[in-house]
C-alpha cells in the first residue's frame, strides 16, 4: 500500500462520513472535503496523528452563494492534502487554526482581506495587502465584483492614502 | 561644452523610487551602477533625498499605496527637475494595466522626460536613457 | 535611542525612500519586543487579473510576479496547467527547465549575497559579487535571449533548445562562478566583521522553523532537511543526483552559508543535467481550452516553497489561480527571529530570509517606554548597527 493509500485508510477509519470524497489524484496529491464544523478536529488529527506538520497555504474562492476555503497541508514536505470546506457568503466565518499552525495567521489575514472571510479567534485580522483607503465591503477576489467595477469604485471613492 | 564634462561638473543626483514593480527593473538599474556598466562615469550619483535630487527615476506600475508617496517625492524636488520612467510598467503600466490596485504609467501623475521601455530594459538601455536625459538637461541648462 | 517611536523605513535596495510604515516593531531599550506586519505596497491584484486572461496570457503575468525568481513562477505555473491538461512535457524540456531554474537560483543567491554584504557594510564584497553575478546573467542570456524574464517555459515544454555551443559556454561560465563562490565563502567564514554581525543573530530554532512554517534556505539553515526538489520532485529533479544543503547554526551566518553552498550545488546540478539530457522534442502542442479540473503545483524557488493552485472551468481562462510566494511563508518566522533581538540586528535579520524586497518595504519601530516618534531611514539604522557593534 502506498503512503497516500495508508493516509486515506486512516482518515476513513477515524472520520467515516465526516470527511468525504477523499481522492488520490496522483502521487503526492490528495484532496478531501469536510464540513466547517469538522475542520478543526480534522486538522488537529492531521497535524498530530498523521504528522502533516506544514501548512503550505490557504486558498479561498467565491463560488456564488458560498465561499470555499481550501487548506493545503503537507506530510514530510511531500504529500499535499488539500482539504476543502464551504462557508455561506452571507456570513462567512470559521474558527481560526492559528493554534494548530501558527503560520495560518498570515494566510487567514490574506483571505480575510481579499474575500471577507472572518476567522474567529485570529488575533490579527487587520488588512495585510489592501491599502488603508480601500473601500469597506469591497472584496476584490469575490466574483460578484469585476475588475472594471473595482476601478470605478476606487476612482469614485478617491485615492487619498 | 562636451556632455561628459558638463555631467561631471553638474553631477546630477538621482533619486530612485519603486512604485510596486516586480524588481526586474530595479536589479537592472542597480546592475547599471556596478563596475561592468558603471553609470557613475557619467557623473550620475544615486542619492537618498528628494530635496537634493535633479532626477527622479521611477520603476514599477504605480500602485494605490505608492501613488501619494511618489507625488510627495516629486513635489519635494527643487526645480529644474526631470523624470525618467524605467521599464514598461513605469511607461504605461502594462502588463498590469487592468489590475485593480494599479494606476498605470507614471505620466498619469506628472510629466515624464525620458521613457525607457523594456521588461526589464537592459542596463545599456537604461544608460542610454540617462544619456538622452543628460543631453536634454544640458540643452535646457544652457537656455 | 530609547524613548522614541522610531519609524524605520526600509525601501527597495536603496535608502531614504519616504513611504508609509509596513512593519511595526515595538522596542524596549535595545531590544525588539513585538512585531506587526503590513505588506502590500506592491500588491497589484494579480490573482484577480489571472481570471481575466487566457492561460497563455497568464504565463506572461506569472513571470512578472517577481523579476528575480520569474522562472520559478513560470515553471510552477506551467506545471500546474500541464497537470490540468493531463499533458506531460517531453523529457528533454524537463532537463532544460532544471538548467534554467538552477541558473536562476545562482543569480538570485549571488544577488542576495551582495545585498547581505551591503547590509553589514561590506560594500567591497557587494561590488565583487555583483560583478561575478554578471557571469550568470550572461549565461541566462545565452540560454534564453534575455538577462531577466527568460520566457523559456511554455505550456507543454520549453521554447528554446540548448545546442552544443551554448552548452560549452555554460560549462565555462560555471567553472568561473564555482571558483569565485568558493573564494567568497572562504572569505566570509574568516571575516571577523561578518561573523560578529551574523553568528547567533536572528536565531530560529529547528522546532520553531517547522512550527512557523519556514521554507527555503531559511528552514534549511535551522537544520531542517526540506527542499521541494527532493521531497516533491518536479521537472527532472528525480533523475539528477544532488544534495539538499542544510546547516545547523539557526542564525544569520547559517543562512549565508546555505545560500553560498547552494550556489555550488546548483553548479553541480546543471553539470549533471547537461550530461544526462536526453535527445528529443522540447514541447508538445496543447489546446487553449481546459475542461474543469484542479491542480496544485509546487517548486523550490530560490527563496523556498512556491505554490500555485489552479482551477479550470472549461473555458480559455482559469477559474482561480492562487499564488503563495515563499516570502509570505517566511514572515511568521521572521517575526519570531526579530523578537528578543537587538534593534541593531534588524537589517541583517530581515535580509536573512531573502525577502522579495518589494514585499518587505516598511518598518515602524515603537519604543514602549516613551512612545514618541522619530523617523529613521534604513541607512541610519545600518549606521546605528555598525556603531553599536563597534562599541561592543
Amino acid at each position: 500500500m502506498s503512503r497516500e493509500e495508508e493516509i486515506l485508510e486512516k482518515i476513513k477509519e477515524s472520520f467515516g462520513d465526516d470527511v468525504k470524497n477523499i481522492t488520490i489524484k496522483r502521487s503526492r496529491r490528495m484532496f478531501a472535503e469536510t464540513d466547517a464544523k469538522h475542520l478543526k478536529e480534522f486538522l488537529r488529527y492531521a497535524r498530530h496523528e498523521l504528522e502533516f506538520d506544514h501548512l503550505s497555504a490557504i486558498t479561498g474562492e467565491d463560488l456564488g452563494d458560498e465561499i470555499e476555503l481550501i487548506y493545503h497541508i503537507a506530510y514530510q514536505n511531500a504529500i499535499e492534502l488539500s482539504i476543502k470546506i464551504k462557508v455561506p457568503k452571507e456570513d462567512p466565518r470559521i474558527a481560526t487554526i492559528v493554534d494548530l499552525y501558527p503560520s495560518a495567521g498570515i494566510y487567514e489575514r490574506e483571505v480575510h482581506d481579499l474575500l471577507g472571510v472572518v476567522f474567529d479567534g485570529n488575533p490579527d485580522l487587520s488588512p495585510l495587502l489592501l491599502p488603508d483607503n480601500w473601500p469597506k465591503g469591497v472584496y476584490p477576489l469575490r466574483k460578484d465584483v469585476s475588475l472594471e467595477e473595482i476601478r470605478e469604485i476606487l476612482e469614485k471613492g478617491g485615492e487619498k492614502g | 561644452m562636451g556632455l561628459l564634462k558638463w555631467a561631471r561638473r553638474k553631477s546630477p543626483w538621482i533619486i530612485h523610487f519603486n512604485t510596486g514593480g516586480c524588481n526586474g527593473c530595479d536589479i537592472e538599474l542597480l546592475a547599471a551602477l556596478t563596475p561592468k556598466y558603471d553609470v557613475e562615469r557619467f557623473g550620475i550619483l544615486l542619492k537618498g533625498s528628494p530635496r537634493h535630487a535633479d532626477i527622479l527615476a521611477v520603476t514599477g506600475p504605480v500602485t494605490n499605496q505608492t501613488r501619494d508617496r511618489l507625488l510627495r517625492i516629486y513635489e519635494q524636488m527643487p526645480e529644474p527637475k526631470y523624470v525618467i520612467a524605467i521599464g514598461t510598467c513605469a511607461v504605461s503600466g502594462a502588463p498590469f494595466w487592468d489590475c485593480y490596485n494599479v494606476i498605470g504609467g507614471v505620466d498619469k501623475l506628472f510629466p515624464v522626460d525620458v521613457y525607457v521601455p523594456g521588461c526589464p530594459p537592459r542596463p545599456e538601455a537604461i544608460i542610454q536613457g540617462f544619456v538622452k536625459l543628460l543631453k536634454k538637461m544640458e540643452v535646457e541648462g544652457d537656455e | 535611542m530609547s524613548g522614541s517611536t522610531i519609524k524605520v523605513i526600509i525601501g527597495p535596495q536603496h535608502p531614504a525612500l519616504k513611504e508609509p510604515e509596513r512593519f511595526i516593531l515595538e522596542t524596549e531599550g535595545e531590544y525588539v519586543v513585538d512585531v506587526k506586519v503590513r505588506i502590500g505596497y506592491i500588491h497589484r491584484g494579480i490573482e484577480k487579473a489571472m481570471e481575466n486572461r487566457t492561460y497563455l496570457q497568464g504565463l506572461y503575468l506569472s513571470e512578472r510576479v517577481c523579476g528575480i525568481c520569474s522562472d520559478a513562477h513560470t515553471t510552477c505555473y506551467v506545471q500546474g496547467v500541464e497537470e490540468l491538461l493531463g499533458v506531460e512535457p517531453p523529457p528533454r524540456s524537463r532537463f532544460i527547465r532544471v538548467v534554467v531554474a538552477e541558473l536562476e537560483r545562482i543569480h538570485s543567491h549571488l544577488l542576495w549575497l551582495g545585498i547581505a554584504a551591503h547590509e553589514i557594510g561590506f560594500d567591497t564584497l557587494f561590488m565583487y559579487v555583483w560583478r561575478d553575478r554578471e557571469v550568470v546573467m550572461d549565461l541566462l542570456e545565452i540560454v534564453s535571449g534575455n538577462r531577466v524574464n527568460y520566457a523559456t517555459n511554455t505550456i507543454g515544454g520549453v521554447r528554446r533548445d540548448l545546442n552544443g555551443e551554448r552548452i560549452q559556454k555554460i560549462l565555462k561560465g560555471l567553472k568561473v562562478l564555482e571558483d569565485r563562490t568558493k573564494e567568497y565563502l572562504r572569505m566570509i567564514e574568516r571575516e571577523q566583521t561578518v561573523l560578529k554581525r551574523t553568528v547567533d543573530v536572528g536565531i530560529l530554532s529547528r522546532s520553531d522553523a517547522i512550527k512557523y512554517g519556514a521554507v527555503g534556505p531559511t528552514v534549511r539553515a535551522s537544520g531542517v532537511k526540506r527542499d521541494v526538489r527532493a521531497d516533491d520532485p518536479y521537472a527532472a529533479y528525480d533523475e539528477i543526483p544532488f544534495n539538499v544543503i542544510v546547516e545547523d547554526g539557526c542564525d544569520c551566518l547559517a543562512r549565508i552559508m546555505v545560500r553560498g553552498r547552494e550556489v555550488l550545488e546548483s553548479i553541480q546540478i546543471i553539470r549533471e543535467a547537461l550530461k544526462r539530457m536526453p535527445e528529443g522534442e522540447i514541447r508538445v502542442r496543447v489546446k487553449p481550452r481546459i475542461p474543469p479540473a484542479e491542480a496544485l503545483s509546487r517548486v523550490e524557488a530560490p527563496r523556498g516553497e512556491l505554490l500555485y493552485f489552479i482551477r479550470s472551468n472549461g473555458t480559455d481562462n482559469p477559474e482561480r489561480c492562487k499564488i503563495r510566494t515563499p516570502t509570505l511563508a517566511n514572515i511568521p518566522s521572521l517575526c519570531k527571529m526579530l523578537v528578543g533581538g537587538y534593534i541593531a540586528d534588524v537589517p541583517i535579520v530581515l535580509a536573512g530570509i531573502d525577502p522579495c524586497f518589494a514585499c518587505m518595504d516598511r518598518v515602524l519601530v515603537i519604543d514602549r517606554e516613551k512612545g514618541e516618534a522619530k523617523v529613521w531611514t534604513l541607512d541610519m539604522l545600518r549606521r546605528y548597527g555598525r556603531e553599536w557593534y563597534r562599541k561592543r
